[in-house]
């Protein structure tokens, strides 16, 4: 594992938020170093800042103290259109609640991250990763056509599309009843597997948790490598 | 991404036109663009038509007009400088053919005609004035005598062949003169006709054409010895061509659409809010992937403009097409047939749709950029540029104003009416919440949900205050637009006694008096005839009079233009002397009676000596009384009448009115044949062209009223929408907590029911002053109650509140409730 490169790394990384009656850290002084290829669950309670952790390491929100470094850059150095061709050519993400667009058939949904890039062969690459989701046959139906199961599938598939090198996963099977989460997590493992993508995953289920190479609780502002 | 954002932008628009916020937006939209593209169209033909100055509505580059026969040397200067001149004459004359009869206004002339400009005529003729012997005759002539091509018609004591149609002419006159159908007649035909005896009304008009360093010198030459009973229109100097009636009228009709336009304004600006709050997460998911929050802000902006688009081609469609349908609507009522507007003017209303939404899609827009897309992942991320975005909506809002004073071409006007608007809408909004707060406390211990509703009060009171300003407002309008149009209509019924004369009788020639005397005594007609000498005022006790009077006084129209004079033995029986006494046979001095407004506003007395000029030659008397004068008793009347001595020698015509039944009209036919050159006005056929006017304004006004309505039913839902969106967790909430889905229900309803009351009732009240003073002070007619008001505009209100609330109220399922509540939590 060593022998891989660093991608992420968090230095010294601190979250405060202004209340009503002062400050309130989340979280101070974290580190946290993810390299190439790593599978990583972040584990914790409800408010421990799961989230937030993910949207610094995502370059989505900024921190209090500390550096966010992806590949050796900070983050916070980057302009806003710096962050989106980041986001653009290297970051993936995969939601609770799917969010795929409604008017877009499943194959202009998994498209649609090819096109903000430019990429020329949007739609054949579209219609490959569908069928690597085994939804080969259903590229031309509208995501209210589908199933929760089926639409966490084109998420996947539109996650995959663009060959992230950093994927970042919020609560993937939150949605979805015990089966059908089961097949979509057996499904993100392998294609991740596959295609070497780094994945961040957040998650409540310690089952899911263990099918990562890592697994970090967050409590008390504090994180903690579980064995 | 540059090809996909258009795409996206359409298919995101085609999905979204299915949420009520974009259905709200695309008709109040299309309302506004339809309606302005309507009037621009419409007031564009209507002002190339009869009001825009241009060569060839003048017939020439110059005119002098005049109500005397031009002098010859004005003519002679002009021909010194290499100008070209011609002479008309227009005077209104009746033209007959067998046993009917038509007011018509004929325009003599010599070749050569027009100067500028065309006249079109069926069949083509290669000259542009009638031989000797024939004539030229527009449709509604042709049509009401029964013409056809070779026919005689009379005109005065000629027989005139009728050898074309007239379809177009430039040159058409001031005054009355536009308005009646028009004869064209050639000069050597007028002696023969007799119709134009010295006195007789007609306007004299010399047409000038040439090079514009010459027109220049004779308009320098001429205007320092210009007479007082001669203007000068041209082009140079800018004066109107008619009156500016019929210009204040469509800037009246413009300024009325200012509401539909406010209103269809606020409209789209809270669906787009709305529209705005409702993309974050989907923004958030394009940031998300890589898009730049320039690319989103294109994004959006494609979407408007394609919305933008759309509506401007339907709404710019149906516009031009209810223009076309007015041609029909206002045929008859107008001169001729109106020219294609400028395509300029197919263009207003689809661009201010595009103002309207690019403009006030521009917060909500730029928003997007600002949109965390850690949103995705945490629901307690919402956008922190909210506050900012004030500054953003006032720009956009003072650019959108701009924008509309600038379409309303009355910025002055559209402005304080703007404000006006502005400053009520608060006040209602303020006034209705204070009620309907102090109502909630009244009901909160006498109702099962008075508690509930006193909070509910509280809470949604931002929104209750712009609902009720818009809806007082609105309603208030319409109540005093609908009222004030019976009133007026009333009144002007009212003021005609049955047996008002229906005719009047003028150009009666001296040598024709005793004959015309004769006929009405013959048939038992009982009427008086009254000399007419035209005069005009130039002094007061033997000094000009202008010197003496104020700026206010100078602007009267006695002073302006010359004055029908008269002279009587005795006082007129439908005339009251007020003041003073009628002829004092002891004075040697000539005597004058004049009308009692006419001596008050240019601040006479009895005592004052008034001098006129009469053709060249001084007359005058002093005021020994003053009469009270109903102008509406169709009876001959006169600012002033001098004692017989003053002007029994001087030439003018005779004037009468007189009272045919139905069916003693023919005596008139019988009349004009036996005195051709006699000018009969049917005062009933006046009144059924005016009350016809009186109708399509009632109409149009109407027309603006049912679009102004459905804007703001369309507001109200949009409103309603949002507040019922904004207390969905507060139902979920009460449900969850026991609330039966009956009582959530019940409480809504009741409060929009109660504010539908209060706008109702603030509406009557306000309304109620409004007329009040309108019939205090413009109107001067009795302070009157509308009861059926205070009965039906609060109820129908209240209904009206309760129907779209209940229409757009979803019932919310117990589960749903705890969805809500743990999405928003």
């Amino acid at each position: 594992m060593t022998s891989r490169s660093v991608l992420l790394e968090a230095k010294q990384l601190g979250k405060q938020f202004k209340t009503g009656s002062g400050t309130l850290d989340l979280f101070v002084d974290l580190n946290l170093t993810i390299h190439a290829g790593e599978t990583i669950a972040i584990i914790g309670k409800s408010g421990a800042g799961k989230s937030t952790l993910l949207s610094l390491l995502a370059g989505l929100d900024t921190a209090t103290s500390g550096t966010v470094e992806c590949e050796g850059k900070p983050l916070e150095s980057l302009s806003d259109a710096q962050r989106a061709k980041l986001r653009a050519d290297k970051i993936a993400f995969i939601f609770q609640s799917f969010h795929l667009l409604p008017e877009l058939t499943a194959q202009d949904n998994v498209a649609l991250p090819l096109e903000i890039r430019q990429q020329p062969d949007a739609e054949s690459t579209a219609n490959e990763w569908l069928n690597n989701v085994g939804l080969g046959d259903r590229t031309d139906h509208y995501p209210s056509q589908l199933s929760g199961g089926e639409q966490q599938r084109v998420a996947i598939a539109r996650a995959f599309a663009g060959n992230p090198a950093l994927l970042f996963a919020d609560e993937p099977t939150g949605n979805l009843d015990e089966a059908t989460g089961q097949q979509i997590v057996e499904q993100l493992f392998s294609l991740n597997e596959q295609q070497g993508t780094t994945l961040i995953l957040i998650t409540h289920d310690l089952e899911l948790a263990k099918r990562c190479q890592r697994r970090i609780q967050l409590s008390n502002g504090a994180i903690e490598e579980l064995s | 991404m540059s090809s996909a954002i258009p795409r996206i932008a359409r298919r995101q628009l085609w999905v979204q036109l299915r949420t009520t916020e974009w259905r709200v937006l695309i008709l109040a939209a299309l309302l506004a663009v339809t309606l302005t593209s309507f009037l621009s169209i419409i007031s564009d033909r209507l002002e190339s038509g009869l009001l825009r100055e241009s060569a060839s509505v003048l017939g020439a580059d110059l005119v002098v007009r005049s109500s005397r026969p031009i002098n010859e040397n004005r003519s002679e200067m002009a021909e010194e400088l290499g100008l070209t001149t011609t002479q008309v004459i227009q005077f209104p004359t009746m033209v007959g053919a067998g046993d009917n009869l038509i007011l018509s206004s004929a325009k003599v002339i010599s070749d050569p005609y027009p100067l500028r400009g065309k006249v079109i005529t069926d069949p083509p003729m290669v000259l542009a004035v009638p031989e000797p012997g024939t004539a030229w005759a527009e449709e509604r002539i042709v049509d009401q005598l029964g013409l056809s091509i070779g026919d005689t018609l009379q005109f005065g004591y000629a027989d005139l062949v009728l050898t074309a149609v007239l379809k177009q002419s430039p040159d058409r006159g001031s005054g009355f003169n536009t308005l009646n159908p028009h004869l064209l007649v050639n000069q050597q035909d007028l002696e023969k006709s007799v119709v134009l005896g010295p006195g007789s009304r007609a306007e004299f008009r010399l047409l000038i054409s040439g090079e514009n360093d010459p027109l220049k010198i004779f308009e320098a030459r001429l205007k320092p010895t210009l007479e007082a009973h001669e203007r000068i229109l041209s082009l140079i100097n800018d004066q109107p061509v008619t009156g500016n009636a019929l210009a204040n009228g469509l800037s009246y009709v413009r300024l009325s659409s200012l509401t539909t336009l406010l209103l269809a304004s606020l409209t789209i600006l809270l669906a787009l809010r709305r529209f705005g709050n409702a993309q974050q997460s989907r923004s958030a998911l394009f940031l998300s992937m890589g898009l730049t929050p320039n690319a989103l802000v294109k994004l959006y902006f494609w979407q408007l403009g394609i919305a933008a688009s759309v509506i401007a081609v339907i709404g710019g469609t149906i516009g031009a097409l209810l223009a076309s349908l007015a041609d029909l609507w206002l045929s008859g009522l107008l001169p001729q047939a109106l020219p294609n507007a400028q395509w300029s003017s197919y263009l207003v209303g689809p661009a201010l749709g595009y103002a309207m939404l690019l403009l006030l899609g521009m917060p909500p827009a730029l928003e997007q950029a600002n949109v965390p897309v850690a949103q995705l992942l945490r629901s307690d991320q919402t956008n922190t540029t909210q506050k900012a975005s004030w500054g953003l909506y006032l720009v956009s809002l003072v650019l959108l104003s701009a924008v509309l004073l600038l379409f309303l071409a009355a910025p002055a006007a559209a402005a304080v009416l703007l404000i006006m608007l502005g400053i009520s809408g608060l006040l209602f909004g303020w006034l209705a919440q204070l009620i309907l707060h102090s109502l909630g406390r009244f009901l909160a211990n006498r109702l099962a949900l008075g508690r509930l509703l006193i909070m509910r009060l509280r809470q949604q009171r931002k929104w209750h205050r712009l609902q009720a300003g818009v809806m007082v407002l609105l309603l208030m309008l319409l109540s005093v637009i609908w009222v004030a149009r019976q009133d007026l209509v009333k009144e002007w019924q009212a003021q005609f006694p049955d047996d008002v004369p229906n005719y009047f009788l003028i150009n009666i020639q001296e040598w024709q008096k005793p004959g015309v005397d004769q006929f009405l005594a013959d048939r038992e007609i009982d009427t008086e005839l009254y000399p007419m000498i035209r005069g005009r005022l130039v002094d007061l006790n033997d000094a000009p009079i202008r010197s003496q009077l104020n700026e206010e006084q100078l602007k009267d129209n006695s002073l302006r233009r010359e004055l029908n004079l008269t002279w009587r033995q005795q006082p007129p029986k439908h005339n009251q002397i007020i003041q003073g006494t009628w002829w004092n046979t002891d004075s040697s001095e000539h005597q004058i009676s004049i009308e009692r407004d006419m001596l008050e506003d240019l601040g006479l007395k009895l005592g004052d000596k008034l001098g006129f000029d009469v053709g060249g030659q001084p007359v005058s008397g002093v005021i020994t009384s003053v009469r009270d004068v109903k102008w509406e008793s169709f009876q001959p009347n006169f600012y002033v009448i001098f004692s017989p001595a003053a002007l029994q020698s001087y030439p003018g015509t005779w004037i009468t009115s007189f009272k045919l039944p139905d069916d003693r009209k023919a005596q008139a036919n019988e009349l004009l044949r036996e005195f051709p050159s006699l000018t009969l006005i049917d005062i009933d056929q006046l009144m059924k062209q005016l009350a016809g006017w009186l109708e399509r304004l009632a109409e149009s006004s109407a027309f603006v009223l049912i679009m102004t309505l459905a804007t703001g039913l369309i507001l109200v839902t949009i409103t309603l929408l949002q507040a019922l969106e904004q207390r969905k967790t507060e139902v979920a909430l009460l449900q969850t907590l026991g609330a039966r889905a009956t009582e959530t229900k019940h409480l809504d309803l009741l409060e929009f029911g109660l504010l539908g009351l209060v706008c109702g009732s603030l509406a009557v009240f306000s309304a109620e002053i409004t007329l009040a003073a309108m019939n205090q002070f413009l109107l001067k007619i009795p302070l009157s109650v509308h009861w059926e008001l205070w009965f039906t505009l609060p109820i129908l209100a209240a209904i009206a509140f309760i129907a779209i609330a209940s229409q757009l109220r979803a019932p919310l399922k117990i589960e749903q409730c705890y969805a809500i509540l743990k999405s928003n939590g």
